[in-house]
């Protein structure tokens, strides 16, 4: 029988929000649904529903043609249904084995379960699509993108008829992507409904039949992948042309001095690395998950120990005991994870705005609320960040806007940022606003900042740096010129073994 | 307005006053007076005793910390200082021993925490069960050989059991000013920013170049201080230092500063919320035992009301949006129904 999943006018509200509304399509088995849209749009809610994290307000949910009503997560999944969401669910104390069996442990004569029938099992699993993952080790010492694959290795042997994956490529390499790829191509052989969520766009192209896009919580358009293009997809998703991201962009045609060297530098994760960084340049850090890129620029922001090596900033040494000193220099770092290390979610704008500057804006011990304030609208107005006002929580907004917060502290009139270091700026950021961050990347380096891009997206990295450095297990193993930086090159030297 | 009427303490005052004219109406019913001068002086001496451990467990609570130690530190500042008064050493004194004494196992308490990454409660659980042992050392040194309660007499120290204004005691006005100015503090002033920011992610403002150890510690150090003001204030007024002072008071502050809506998370949170949650915690406890309920239910009520003051806002939404869908359910029946 043809397998399906089909939505029937899904609605759910909160209370100020509509999550969801009117949500009407149907995904065939043996073909790829993506979901697209931007943040906020709704496409998280919608897997939620599926899975049953959430109930509904209105609608139904119809699986091969008939309706079900799944009270919890465990019910869902045994209806049929696996979701892989962003946010892995393992245990970082169990085994790849006894995280992949989860929930479903076989069970031997003495009452426990049967551990060499599930290690024998992983192990069949793993070698199918080549991964080289131990199934004894704890889930808690691989490395992220290894962590992503268990979760998907998980979700693929339950042998459900629906599959659905939330942004699944975020944490991988293109080792991963690729065997993930060949994945759900298995998923379409055997007939199953597979639904893919991701802001990538070229991997909706390369794995996706049909595409639906949502916007604001609505249906706006469900397609044929091979019946549309890049440009209409981002104006069904966005609702207006945003033209060519990269081409448009206004380069730093005046790149200075030499403003940092750092010569030998290392850790307990990168080992020998050295490398310079001019005025107003953008210098690309390309590498795999994993390669040291954050660890390299965390300990230049003096949030990790060196262990040797020196930095020059201006051609004075410098050696920073702690970020403070770092943000007194100058240099300033937007982390890789927005929630745990960028923002604090459950304050304000205005307060995470403020937040290094405090002992500017007071007098004596006293906070002047006053400049606090002005402050924040000021990046509130520079950054054309989205709220109402700038008392509201950080948690509460979307991914881009919560990003463009961190811009705006380390980008105002009260500190002197010299360098500005991005880490993964674009990460879970939808189109709109990933070119909106492009332009100011572009921007701040006219205006003389020299910026520190690490980015996992290749195209993202090429089309924005200078210079390009590649990083491959704490060491540097390329340097391009932005003409000679193709995917090809900088992924060989990314990759070498 | 509007604002006034849904924030957090606006609904915390409603339930202090709809407490107290419960517990009056029950009371005259009883032929009781629940407002009679020997029930409002029992509560203040427990709030005054407890207040200061509010505030240091709150700016602790505030900063995503907290300090189980707190009850027998202060017993040791009490036991320090009444030992002390009772070898004729000038009160002012024994005072400054008492700060410095509990002020270094505040620093111990948050070294652990914030150097050396142990968890608070566990660290704090180790310290007060360092300092409980301690204490009784060091009433055995200074007694010959026997760890004893001492009784004492001091003119400064009793001052602040013993002086009253306008008929209430005078701890109850420095509590007051405490309040004041530790609601200031965080309010207003850098540190206090410091504080909110360090408790709602220690990360992201350890990034933002915040000192985030250096504002855990201060806090710990403060709230060791305040717990041995407590102390004082309990034993000041009959001049004795008991060795068990403080003993049921381990989780008071806490508690008080939970229902006064500061967040155990870390982060959100003011002391006028916590002064509020001290004054229902105490008319609440204080209330049931004038109207004469078995005090052993007493303790289990009270648990039963930090659980229902933490459920406050998960309830809220919950039925916000139980509410609202019952609503769009309607509104689209009605809609085909039109149709």
């Amino acid at each position: 029988m043809q397998k399906s999943l089909e939505f029937r006018d899904i609605e759910k509200n909160y209370p100020g929000v509509r999550a969801l509304y009117g949500i009407n399509f149907k995904a065939e088995g043996g073909r790829v649904m993506a979901l697209m849209g931007e943040n906020g749009a709704g496409k998280s809610t919608l897997l939620k529903i599926l899975s049953a994290d959430i109930q509904p307000d209105i609608g139904q949910i119809l699986i091969n043609g008939e309706e079900v009503h799944f009270q919890s997560p465990v019910d869902a999944i045994r209806g049929g249904v696996s979701v892989i969401y962003q946010e892995r669910q393992l245990f970082a104390s169990l085994s790849v084995a006894e995280n992949i069996f989860c929930g479903d442990l076989p069970s031997n004569k003495l009452g426990g379960y049967d551990s060499r029938q599930i290690i024998k099992d992983t192990k069949e699993l793993l070698d199918k699509f080549g991964l080289d993952i131990d199934p004894y080790e704890k889930v808690g010492h691989l490395n992220v993108a290894h962590q992503q694959m268990v979760e998907i290795m998980k979700a693929y042997r339950r042998n459900t008829d629906i599959i659905a994956f939330d942004e699944p490529t975020a944490p991988l390499t293109e080792v991963e992507i690729k065997i993930l790829f060949g994945l759900i191509k298995l998923l379409k052989e055997e007939g199953k409904v597979v639904l893919y969520v991701s802001h990538r766009m070229n991997e909706i192209f390369q794995v996706a039949d049909d595409i639906v896009v949502l916007k604001d919580g609505g249906f706006v358009t469900q397609m044929k992948t091979s019946e549309c293009n890049e440009a209409m997809l981002i104006k069904a998703m966005v609702g207006r042309d945003i033209g060519d991201t990269y081409s448009n962009l206004v380069r730093n045609t005046n790149i200075g001095d030499v403003l940092l060297e750092v010569k030998n530098l290392k850790t307990l994760a990168v080992h020998d690395v050295s490398f310079t960084l001019r005025k107003g340049e953008i210098l690309g850090l390309s590498g795999l998950v994993g390669a040291g890129r954050t660890e390299t620029v965390r300990a230049i922001f003096g949030a990790d120990a060196i262990l040797e090596g020196e930095i020059y900033l201006e051609g004075k040494k410098v050696s920073f005991k702690s970020t403070r000193d770092a943000i007194d220099h100058g240099i300033m770092l937007c982390p890789e994870d927005r929630k745990e290390q960028g923002l604090i979610m459950r304050r304000t704008i205005r307060e995470n705005v403020a937040m290094p500057s405090i002992h500017k804006l007071s007098h004596w011990i006293f906070l002047d609320k006053k400049q606090v304030r002005n402050l924040a609208e000021e990046a509130v107005e520079d950054f054309d960040i989205k709220t109402p006002t700038v008392e509201k929580v950080v948690g509460e907004l979307s991914g881009g806007n919560q990003q463009k917060v961190i811009l705006g502290r380390w980008i105002n009139k009260v500190v002197d940022t010299k360098i500005l270091i991005l880490d993964e700026p674009t990460k879970g950021i939808d189109v709109g606003t990933k070119a909106e961050i492009y332009k100011l990347i572009c921007e701040l380096a006219c205006r003389g900042i020299s910026i520190i891009l690490i980015s996992s997206e290749l195209t993202e990295v090429i089309n924005l740096a200078d210079r390009v450095l590649v990083m491959h297990n704490g060491h540097i193993t390329g340097e391009f010129a932005r003409e000679d930086a193709t995917e090809e090159n900088v992924l060989a030297a990314a990759m070498l073994d | 307005m509007k604002k006034i009427l849904k924030s957090k303490n606006f609904t915390l005052i409603l339930i202090l006053i709809v407490l107290i004219a419960v517990f009056s109406f029950w009371s005259s019913q009883l032929g009781k007076n629940f407002f009679a001068t020997s029930t409002i002086k029992n509560v203040l001496q427990a709030i005054i005793v407890t207040g200061f451990l509010t505030i240091g467990a709150g700016c602790l609570l505030i900063s995503g910390n907290m300090d189980i130690a707190m009850s027998t530190i202060g017993c040791l500042g009490l036991t320090v200082i009444g030992n002390a008064c009772a070898k004729a050493i000038p009160g002012p004194i024994a005072l400054l021993m008492m700060i410095v004494i509990c002020g270094l196992f505040g620093l111990l308490d948050g070294w652990l925490v914030s150097v050396m990454k142990f968890p608070s409660f566990i660290a704090t659980m180790g310290v007060s069960f360092i300092v409980k042992g301690l204490t009784y050392v060091y009433s055995q040194w200074w007694n010959n050989g026997v760890a004893t309660n001492v009784n004492f007499k001091d003119a400064f120290i009793q001052w602040f059991g013993k002086t009253n204004l306008f008929g209430i005691p005078i701890g109850a006005y420095i509590l007051i000013l405490f309040f004041v100015i530790y609601g200031i503090m965080i309010s207003k002033t850098r540190f206090g920013m410091k504080m909110l920011l360090v408790g709602g992610n220690p990360q992201a403002a350890r990034l933002a170049g915040i000192n985030a150890t250096k504002v855990v510690i201060t806090l710990f150090v403060n709230g060791s201080i305040l717990a041995g003001i407590s102390g004082l204030f309990q034993g000041a007024r009959l001049g004795m230092a008991g060795l068990t002072a403080l003993s049921t008071n381990q989780f008071t502050g806490l508690t008080a500063a939970m229902i006064g809506g500061i967040s155990f998370g870390g982060g959100i949170g003011g002391m006028g919320g916590a002064l509020i949650g001290l004054l229902i915690l105490n008319t609440f406890q204080i209330g049931m035992s004038v109207v004469g309920v078995n005090p052993y239910w007493v303790t289990t009520f009270s648990g039963i009301l930090l659980l229902g003051a933490l459920s406050i806002d998960f309830l809220k939404l919950r039925f916000a949006s139980t509410k609202l869908a019952r609503k769009r359910r309607k509104e689209v029946k009605e809609a085909g129904k039109n149709a």
